[in-house]
């Protein structure tokens, strides 16, 4: 036998301090804790859920009148034409990006604490851009033909206008639902392999032999599998760049006074990140005190999310104040009128929400305490997504009341009921799916996680 | 009372595959440092072809076996290539087969085609990222090409030496001296 020249290493990899789980949790143990969250539902689950559905049943109601009866049920009236329905794609599409922030951006800078919270942020991803995805197609006066926005020619061999944003939106919108929802289902293979093997109920076995594509974990499978995964995440960080960009193009391409700004694409991909990153602190909190989880996801894991909210919203906090400089020090009349109209005008209350639940309420973020505390954290992000919420509202609909034309400042936009139950509705959709994922496939990266932990070594290394 | 208690051999019939034949050793580890040190000495000893089952990839077994780089990179590209190409060409064709001058603007104009030729240079690109990992590592496997053990995606590691025969005697016995907690030959 040749004599051992190796040296092993007995650390996990270089994470921070507070990224090594409590030494009580193994391997095995953390098997056993993840698949746990499959076990029977219990009341207070069912009683969610079923709450849930009968606001999806009011949403699809809404939905089959406005079908109908026409879409002018909904309160879209000239010149806000674009209202609640764009404002909510807008609001998905944010809430959908930080799930591919945290996966992509983060696995490439080697952030480690990402491992514990990732899966979570991805499913809300990926449920996040299909409930995004529903808007434009219900905001169609026809929502039979979405696909018609699709790259084909007509009969008289006309194609869709490629040099249109909303053409881009297309492009950009749907490699993003395939790229995430890619990323998603290759990230789980190896815990649903973990689920097919250990899972109890033979209806999740079965689901982990589906996901896991018959995995086996061996040398060569994780050699190219991690590979890919860094070339998904490559892709993935460009891609969650561009689509909000390209969503904020939609407006900025425009010559709409508060739309037409250069400054519109960093400033939506913040407010995406500021927004998704809220909703995964909320549903997290959530998960890991439902689930007794809070060995796995523990408080510094919160805290690390927190700092990211509170980054974002200090960009976003900046973008609010450049556009404001940017229409007082311009040349632009209309800006400037439309500008003092979004806090003074029609929809003062709206612009206040905005700004004090974005800017303002965050700051509170700056002490210790408040990140480290789950439920004060928990209100905050509320907060922060009822003010992206309305961010998107104040430029979508306050712009598009202000224009150019001042017989067009009436403004008598109101959201109908219809408007309302849809969007209610939406919440209903993405909390369906999240509801059914955390009980069917591994909501936490379990092959992941195992990496924080010190492996098993017979001989220490010196 | 089961509504899907019919379904049930069915269920277990598709997770344990295919009845399947093999011919070799497999040993069932714990410790990582022991089974780096038997993958040096197997490889040393000529047993190139081992395969080690593990729940999470160890970076010290991966030196020990001195794997490479995986070419699933090189699909990527060709599938980012592709997608870029395509999506300018795509853009270019649509404004050229039936050339529609609007606000008197270039009919090919890069500037908004560049989006398109991005998208589609990511899309292209994961997919073919996405088939080509499939595709190395062997996915969907539904027919196993060595004995499973449910082990392996919980705390313990596996080496599977494909052998018979006196070399397999061999094998058991190196992976014992190696602390392996157990070993089972295959014949």
């Amino acid at each position: 036998m040749s004599e051992t020249t190796y040296e092993p290493s007995a650390d996990p990899e270089d994470v921070g301090v507070g990224e090594h789980l409590p030494a009580t949790v193994t391997q095995k143990s953390l098997n056993a804790d993840i698949l746990r969250m499959h076990a029977r539902p219990g009341k207070i689950w069912w009683s969610v859920f079923l709450l849930d559905l009968l606001i999806l049943a009011i949403g699809g109601l809404a939905e089959r009148n406005q079908i109908v009866y026409g879409i002018g049920v909904a309160g879209h009236t000239r010149p806000v034409m674009w209202a609640s329905y764009v404002t909510n794609f807008v609001f998905w599409v944010g809430i959908a990006h930080c799930g591919t922030l945290v996966s992509a951006i983060l696995f490439l800078f080697r952030s480690h604490f990402r491992r514990a919270v990732y899966r979570v942020a991805e499913a809300m991803t990926v449920f996040g851009v299909m409930t995004a995805g529903l808007f434009p197609i219900m905001h169609l006066g026809r929502p039979w033909f979405p696909y018609w926005l699709f790259p084909y020619p007509t009969q008289r061999q006309i194609w869709p206008n490629f040099r249109s944003p909303l053409e881009w939106d297309v492009f950009a919108v749907t490699t993003y639902l395939t790229v995430s929802s890619i990323f998603f289902i290759v990230g789980i293979i190896p815990d649903a392999a973990a689920q097919r093997d250990q899972a109890k109920n033979r209806f999740h076995r079965l689901l982990g032999w589906i996901f896991s594509f018959g995995w086996r974990g061996a040398n060569y499978q994780w050699k190219h599998y991690y590979s890919a995964y860094l070339y998904f995440a490559a892709f993935a960080t460009p891609l969650v760049l561009s689509v909000h960009s390209v969503v904020s193009w939609d407006f900025a391409m425009a010559q709409v006074p508060g739309w037409h700004s250069t400054i519109f694409a960093p400033y939506f991909v913040a407010g995406a990140i500021f927004s998704g990153v809220a909703l995964v602190i909320n549903l997290l909190i959530i998960i890991r005190k439902g689930f007794k989880l809070e060995h796995i996801v523990t408080i510094d894991h919160m805290e690390k999310l927190a700092k990211l909210v509170l980054l974002t919203s200090t960009i976003v906090g900046y973008s609010y104040l450049c556009e404001f400089f940017c229409a007082w020090y311009g040349p632009s009349k209309f800006e400037r009128d439309m500008f003092w109209d979004r806090f003074f005008g029609h929809f003062w209350w709206s612009g206040w929400i905005m700004f004090t639940c974005n800017v303002i309420f965050p700051l509170l973020l700056w002490f210790k305490t408040v990140r480290r505390s789950t439920v004060p954290l928990f209100i905050i992000m509320l907060f922060v997504n009822v003010g992206m919420w309305f961010e998107r509202f104040v430029i979508i609909v306050s712009s598009l009341a202000h224009p150019f034309n001042p017989s067009a400042w009436g403004v008598n936009y109101k959201m109908s009921w219809t408007e309302a139950a849809i969007l209610a509705g939406s919440f209903a959709w993405f909390g369906m799916f999240f509801l059914i994922f955390v009980r069917v496939l591994p909501a936490f990266s379990i092959a992941e996680i195992k990496e924080t932990l010190v492996p098993p070594m017979r001989r220490k290394a010196s | 009372m089961n509504l899907f208690k019919p379904l049930f051999p069915l269920i277990d019939k598709l997770i344990a595959g295919p009845p399947a034949k093999f011919t070799g050793v497999m040993g069932v580890y714990y410790y990582v440092d022991d089974v780096t040190e038997t993958v040096r000495t197997l490889r040393q000893t000529g047993h190139g072809n081992l395969r080690v089952f593990s729940p999470v990839p160890y970076h010290d077994v991966e030196r020990a076996l001195d794997q490479g780089t995986s070419i699933v990179r090189w699909v990527t590209l060709g599938g980012a290539l592709l997608g870029i190409t395509g999506g300018f060409a795509l853009c270019i064709y649509s404004v050229t087969s039936w050339p529609l001058v609007v606000g008197g603007k270039e009919l090919i104009s890069l500037p908004p085609f560049v989006v398109i030729g991005y998208e589609s240079m990511i899309l292209l690109g994961s997919l073919a990222n996405l088939f080509g990992m499939l595709a190395l590592t062997r996915l969907p496997e539904v027919k196993a090409a060595a004995p499973w053990d449910p082990r392996f995606t919980e705390d313990r590691i596996g080496i599977w030496v494909p052998c018979a025969g006196e070399t397999a005697v061999k094998v058991r016995e190196l992976m014992r001296g190696h602390g392996a907690e157990e070993v089972t030959v295959h014949a």
